[in-house]
């Protein structure tokens, strides 16, 4: 009689925490009318980490497509839209997230970058979420006052992690982005 | 004085002089700046065609709110000179068909209008080196780019002359 053993294999997943940015929607503002200028457009299709770049007239805003499994350098964004003339009037990234906890005023790493959310509740984000940077210059300077005021936390104000992130394991020259929902 | 420090200067000034009688004005009657779309009946309307008029290229979007407020001057301008072989060739770069038509009979648009969609991928937009809306090409009867962007104050002046040419 032939014993038949039956193997089980159990695959033990891992539950970690991850997340993928894929796609941004950037406003622009400036002097003279964003849409108008072509400059942004081609800017923004020259950053090594941008897929593609659509222009959503009606919403005064691009839609942009990030490269797969790249690190996407939001400061990068940022300095594209400024050597073209303009400035970042909001930035929303959306991406694929699993399993991760927020909470306001607390650091996640997303990506090679740290975030810092604020004005959120205790949270676990799944699925696709979009986030909004409300750091200075990615908001009109009105609301990032406003934003800055919502924290006591220093890096609100200066966009680096100085003191205030030490225990969390942040270097102090580390750029925070400071993000809300 | 040395001539020998004098030649490379004046072959230079040559060589500016030559590159320069070789300079290449853009003619609408260039394949590569060939514009030929529909208007709003559906006609196809080439730009070529108005050789012998004095032509405003104009490139601009139901959207672009300056483009919008030329639209203004432009409708005076045109009345003025319509009879006179003036004519303004207007390529909208409209997504939205119906937003583009709109605008036309909001601005009470009368001269040639045609719509290459697709915003900023526009291939006219492409062809001609677009990078701001509105830009326009004042041309004169012999097909030449005689000014790019003309200032409104010179404009009614330089069609003037233009037409007398």
């Amino acid at each position: 009689m032939k014993k038949v053993w039956l193997m089980t294999a159990i695959v033990f997943v891992v539950a970690s925490s991850h997340a993928q940015f894929t796609k941004a929607t950037l406003q622009a503002t400036g002097l003279t009318c964003a849409m108008c200028s072509n400059a942004i457009n081609k800017a923004l299709q020259k950053v090594s980490f941008i897929e593609s770049v659509r222009s959503d007239i009606k919403n005064s805003a691009f839609n942009i497509v990030f490269k797969e499994g790249e690190d996407i350098k939001i400061e990068e964004l940022r300095k594209a839209v400024e050597d073209a003339g303009f400035s970042v009037g909001s930035l929303k990234l959306t991406g694929n997230f699993h399993e991760l906890k927020i909470d306001n005023d607390t650091h996640v790493e997303i990506g090679k970058e740290v975030f810092h959310f604020l004005n959120v509740s205790e949270q676990v984000l799944n699925g696709e979420q979009t986030i909004s940077v409300v750091d200075k210059n990615f908001v009109s300077a009105k609301q990032f006052k406003k934003f800055r005021s919502a924290s006591k936390m220093s890096c609100v104000a200066s966009g680096k992690a100085g003191s205030c992130c030490k225990k969390e394991g942040i270097a102090g020259d580390a750029r925070v982005y400071h993000v809300t929902i | 004085m040395n001539f020998k420090k004098i030649t490379p200067v004046f072959v230079l000034l040559l060589a500016g002089i030559f590159s320069y009688g070789q300079h290449e004005v853009a003619n609408i009657t260039d394949p590569r700046l060939l514009i030929k779309l529909p208007d709003v009946k559906g006609d196809s309307i080439s730009l070529a065609s108005l050789k012998g008029k004095v032509v405003l290229l104009d490139f601009w979007a139901s959207w672009c709110l300056p483009c919008r407020a030329a639209n203004k001057k432009l409708v005076k301008l045109y009345g003025k000179y319509k009879t006179q072989g003036f004519e303004i060739f207007s390529v909208s770069v409209d997504d939205e068909r119906r937003d583009w038509i709109k605008a036309i009979e909001k601005d009470k648009i009368t001269w040639l209008q045609v719509n290459d969609p697709r915003n900023w991928g526009a291939q006219s937009a492409l062809n001609w080196g677009i990078s701001v809306l509105p830009t326009t090409f004042l041309i004169n009867k012999k097909g030449d780019v005689v000014a790019i962007d003309p200032a409104e104050k010179g404009l009614e002046s330089s069609i003037k002359n233009l037409l007398q040419e």
